[in-house]
């Protein structure tokens, strides 16, 4: 479905992972896992590249939330979809939602755990708030992929389990950069470790042992 | 109203002047110093003392009964201001939008590089001296500026947002929700302070006919009547001044609304699509084209020596001219900034001092540099003197202002054993504000070739003075070439100061900061 | 897609600019009419609105007095049929005329036909006047009045170069624009100026209303005859405020005697004219290159 053959990926003037292969096949929900800066922002990059000239339709939930703080949560949420309806709708409902658009956007995010009104403004919200919202921008847009980057980072032992499994669960195909083994393991079908500059590992999950991963995380 | 961070500034901004800095000073005064022998520099007025002290006196006993007939004059200005500006806001805004364009730069590049005051005198031959010409000059000025403004503020906005979108947003609801929505707060606060801006403009427009407050100042100027004329500069300065507490933005859309609707209820004469065309179909085709055979050789033969003489009797003089005065005001600017802005730091003029600096400052920035170059021909006389003492004093001031406000927040950071006085000020405050002076320099340095060239209404020979004579012997076509002279002026000197500046590892100050 | 939006913006901006053009409208026909601005603004209104009230009631319509600031706006506002009547100069009245072809030269004052400008120096300077150019006034300061004023600047242009043999430029030291007549004056008596060329009648109102003291400012030469001042009207003026419109207003200006509107002129009373008058003007002008 996409596929990576061969490649080097760089950021800016450095070379960040080298001689890259990986293809990420229909109905598989692969974890990146690795310290920061091991590359899996950059190999989710370009994956979403590769999918999108590949003409699927990817869904993003970037590390940094990218939000227009200005907007409401539920402009931000609608953002998701903007490529769906008309640009004329779309003005429409940046001055004043539709009902509809506004009762699916309010029962999205109660699922999300997420209390504040969907018109209060992105800015007075809390981290764990935004990231959330960021998590209901990609469900409410949907696509064929899923590529998250440390989609649940900001929440709580409790919540983080519960919104990853939402999100995973509204996409076919899912890849997702977490921190968390325990989550990955738990969530996810397929682990691919990232460390110097390389995939150290691509395997089922549950099928890694304690080593591959005190590797992975040692200096 | 300003916006906070007015400089982009490289990391070494700390560093204490590097020596090249110091050597491009040494030879910039001396450059100085050959211009003011090119320059003339004359007091032509024989008793200047006896004109000030007429003023003085006006001053001191304003004529305030003037006042009773400017209100209409006040209306005016404040309508054709918020009018102006909010129509070039509208126009610029669009501009902004195809800001990756370059034609759309170049006509913005074009727009602003012209100064309200010539646009003004063009039109006002369709439109007549009415209040729709001052709107429109304004207008036709404003908009390249707020093109440029806004296509910047776009330039900067977050491009996350938008990245993160299917297909990384490039739809038109893309740019609308993730680009132009976050971009609104600046768009609408550069717009607020932009009316600020326009405000003065619109009272300097008077002074070629429009019925603005300047108007009223021109005539009873030149009619002596100082006490009138005193009168209706306090008024200027109280509006100028004033502006906190009336201008607030919230009310903004309300006076834009009803400026316009007052606007369109003033009767107009005849404005006709026949008058346009004949001012640009006809009248500003040089002349040895109109009509002319554009197959035959003689044409162009003709043309070209009409194009010869007037760059070597009217383009290049002009320009020279205009040279001249905009750089021995820019050595001045800097000279005064370097040395006025102690006068605003408490730490080194005391708290009271610092007070009476602000006082000074204020008043110098406050007046528009035309007024202030008007008022120095009434007292010298006309030369360049006036022209440059009043251009250097009002950008010194500006300058002075900024610097000062940096040094006084930088005093308290200072170390606890810190030297005093002399010491304070060139071993503490001079190089930790020189980068930002340099700066702010550059940034008014453009400002000032702009108004130098319009100087030449006021008699100084710089290139509007040859527009002024152009559009008096109603030769349109000279007069567009000299407006293209005073493009290409504009773009020579910008494009030398970015190569200078780079070179001195200056950033660009923005062009939020004063008018 | 960035273009669509601009499209649309820039729709929206021609629209904000339609909004403004009911300006353009205006009401029933009124005669308005204009005159350089060759002297301060209290002197033209105090001219001008007894003229206009004088006209109206002569003529049975509305006429209204619209002051300018330049003469060129003058002469682009008759143009452009924004004023129908204007008293230019002889210089400012040929551009009207070359500019509006079919457009009069109705009347002029008994003095027009036969005008002249002083040049007038500052005492300091021990000038006198004499009969011939005053060549001893090489190398002083000196200002002209406005740009495209007949007597303040083409004739005295004109004599400079024909007397002197070079620009004015050359011959003086300093050579500047007052802007109107008043100021010229005014300059030289300041100082600010040593010499400069004035428009006779304008000096000798000053005068006699005390408001220039002759031997602090004393003319020190006075040129040779030329025609000046006019009443240009426009050729439609007819069509617009029906037949013999314009031999109506002709009679009514050659029949002002009232002392106190001619006073303000200053004229002694005015008599016809036509544009055949300026055609000496026309060809100084050219000569100067202040006409194509």
């Amino acid at each position: 479905m996409i596929e990576l053959r061969g490649q080097t990926l760089s950021y800016g003037p450095a070379v960040v992972l080298e001689n890259v292969t990986l293809t990420i096949r229909q109905g598989e929900r692969v974890a990146l896992l690795g310290r920061s800066g091991a590359g899996k922002s950059t190999l989710l990059a370009a994956i979403r590249e590769k999918a999108m000239v590949a003409g699927k339709e990817v869904a993003l939930v970037p590390q940094d939330n990218a939000l227009v703080p200005q907007l409401s949560l539920f402009h931000n949420v609608h953002m998701g979809r903007l490529h769906r309806h008309s640009a004329l709708y779309n003005l429409v409902t940046l001055l004043r939602p539709f009902r509809r658009d506004r009762a699916e956007v309010s029962e999205l995010t109660r699922e999300l755990g997420l209390e504040p009104p969907v018109d209060q403004p992105v800015e007075r919200l809390s981290g764990g708030q935004r990231q959330r919202t960021a998590v209901a921008r990609a469900i409410h847009g949907g696509g064929e992929v899923l590529l998250a980057d440390e989609p649940v980072s900001a929440l709580d032992e409790k919540q983080a389990p519960e919104v990853l499994a939402t999100l995973i669960s509204r996409f076919p195909t899912s890849v997702i950069s977490l921190h968390d083994v325990g989550l990955a393991q738990a969530y996810c079908t397929r682990l691919v470790g990232l460390k110097d500059r390389r995939i150290i590992f691509d395997m089922p999950a549950g099928e890694q042992n304690a080593a591959d991963i005190d590797h992975l995380y040692a200096r | 109203m300003l916006p906070t961070s007015i400089i982009s500034m490289p990391a070494e901004r700390e560093a204490k002047p590097s020596l090249r800095r110091l050597q491009v000073v040494w030879i910039a005064l001396t450059l100085a110093a050959l211009a003011l022998f090119a320059a003339d520099l004359q007091i032509s007025a024989p008793s200047p003392g006896a004109v000030l002290k007429a003023l003085a006196m006006g001053f001191a006993r304003p004529d305030f009964a003037a006042l009773e007939n400017l209100r209409q004059a006040l209306l005016l200005t404040l309508t054709v201001a918020f009018g102006g500006v909010a129509i070039g806001a509208v126009a610029g805004f669009a501009m902004a939008l195809l800001w990756g364009w370059r034609a759309v730069r170049m006509l913005s590049l074009s727009l602003r590089s012209v100064h309200e005051l010539i646009w003004a005198l063009f039109i006002m031959t369709v439109t007549g001296p009415e209040p729709i010409a001052a709107v429109l000059a304004l207008a036709l000025s404003y908009s390249g500026i707020f093109a440029k403004v806004f296509g910047e503020i776009l330039d900067e906005a977050d491009p996350r947002p938008r990245d993160a979108l299917p297909g990384r947003g490039m739809t038109l609801s893309g740019l609308i929700y993730a680009r132009l929505v976050p971009s609104l707060p600046a768009f609408w606060s550069y717009f607020c302070y932009r009316i600020e801006c326009g405000i003065r403009s619109s009272a300097v427009l008077g002074f070629v006919g429009l019925p603005t407050l300047g108007f009223e100042l021109d005539t009873l100027f030149k009619q002596g009547r100082y006490d009138g004329a005193a009168a209706v500069l306090l008024l200027i300065y109280a509006l100028i001044l004033s502006q906190s507490l009336w201008l607030r933005r919230r009310l903004v859309p309300l006076y834009v609304l009803g400026a316009l609707a007052y606007l369109a209820s003033l009767s107009q004469g005849p404005v006709s699509a026949a008058g346009l065309w004949q001012l640009i179909g006809v009248d500003m085709v040089p002349a040895p084209l109109r009509g002319a055979d554009p197959g035959a050789a003689g044409t162009w033969r003709a043309f070209g020596d009409w194009l010869w003489r007037l760059v070597s009797h009217e383009v290049l003089p002009g320009a020279w001219a205009t040279v001249l005065v905009s750089y021995l005001a820019f050595v001045l600017c800097g000279i005064i900034a370097l040395f006025a802005f102690p006068l605003i730091v408490p730490a080194l003029a005391g708290r009271i001092g610092s007070g009476f600096g602000h006082v000074v400052l204020v008043i110098l920035r406050s007046t528009p540099e035309y007024m202030l170059v008007f008022v120095g021909v009434q007292v010298f006389g006309p030369s360049m003197l006036p022209a440059v003492l009043a251009l250097g004093l009002h950008n010194g001031a500006i300058i002075a202002h900024l610097i000062g406000r940096e040094a006084t927040r930088i005093v308290p950071g200072l170390r606890p054993d810190r030297p005093k006085g002399a010491g304070l000020y060139a071993y503490e405050l001079v190089p930790r504000v020189s980068s930002g002076l340099i700066a702010y320099l550059f940034y008014r340095g453009e400002i000032i070739l702009r108004e130098s060239m319009i100087l030449g209404i006021l008699g100084i020979a710089t290139l509007g003075f040859y527009v002024d004579s152009a559009i008096a012997t109603l030769r349109f076509d000279r007069a567009a070439v000299l407006v293209v002279a005073m493009m290409l002026l504009t773009a020579l000197v910008d494009w030398g100061s970015r190569a200078l500046r780079r070179r001195l590892r200056v950033g660009a100050a923005s062009t939020r900061p004063y008018c | 897609m960035e273009f669509r939006l601009n499209r649309r913006q820039l729709v929206g901006g021609l629209a904000a600019a339609a909004a403004l053009a009911p300006l353009a409208s205006r009401a029933a026909e009124v005669l308005r009419f204009s005159a350089i601005p060759d002297e301060d603004a209290t002197k033209l209104m105090g001219r001008f609105t007894k003229v206009a009230e004088y006209l109206s009631d002569k003529l049975g319509v509305p006429v209204e007095f619209v002051p300018v600031k330049s003469y060129p706006a003058a002469v682009v506002a008759f143009r452009n049929d924004q004023i129908q009547l204007a008293w230019f100069g002889g210089l400012s009245g040929v551009q009207a005329r070359l500019a509006l072809p079919g457009s009069v030269a109705i009347a002029q004052g008994e003095e027009d036909a036969r005008f002249v400008s002083y040049f007038i120096a500052n005492k300091a300077t021990g000038l006198t006047e004499g009969p011939d150019f005053p060549m001893a006034a090489k190398g002083r300061s000196f200002t002209f009045g406005a740009k495209t004023s007949t007597s303040g600047r083409l004739m005295p242009e004109y004599e400079i170069r024909r007397n002197t043999g070079v620009a004015p430029e050359e011959f003086f030291s300093r050579v500047g624009f007052s802007g109107d007549h008043t100021k010229t004056v005014e300059l030289v008596q300041s100082g600010a100026y040593e010499i400069g060329a004035v428009n006779f009648t304008a000096y000798d109102d000053m005068v006699a209303k005390g408001q220039v003291d002759p031997a602090e400012v004393p003319v020190i030469w006075r040129t040779p005859a030329y025609p000046d001042y006019n009443f240009t009207l426009r050729g439609d003026a007819d069509e617009k405020f029906g037949a013999g419109f314009t031999e109506r207003l002709t009679t009514a200006i050659l029949g002002m005697d009232d002392p106190e509107i001619l006073g303000a002129f200053p004229r002694s009373r005015f008599i016809a004219a036509s544009n055949a008058d300026y055609q000496p003007i026309e060809e100084v002008a050219r000569q100067l290159d202040l006409l194509d």
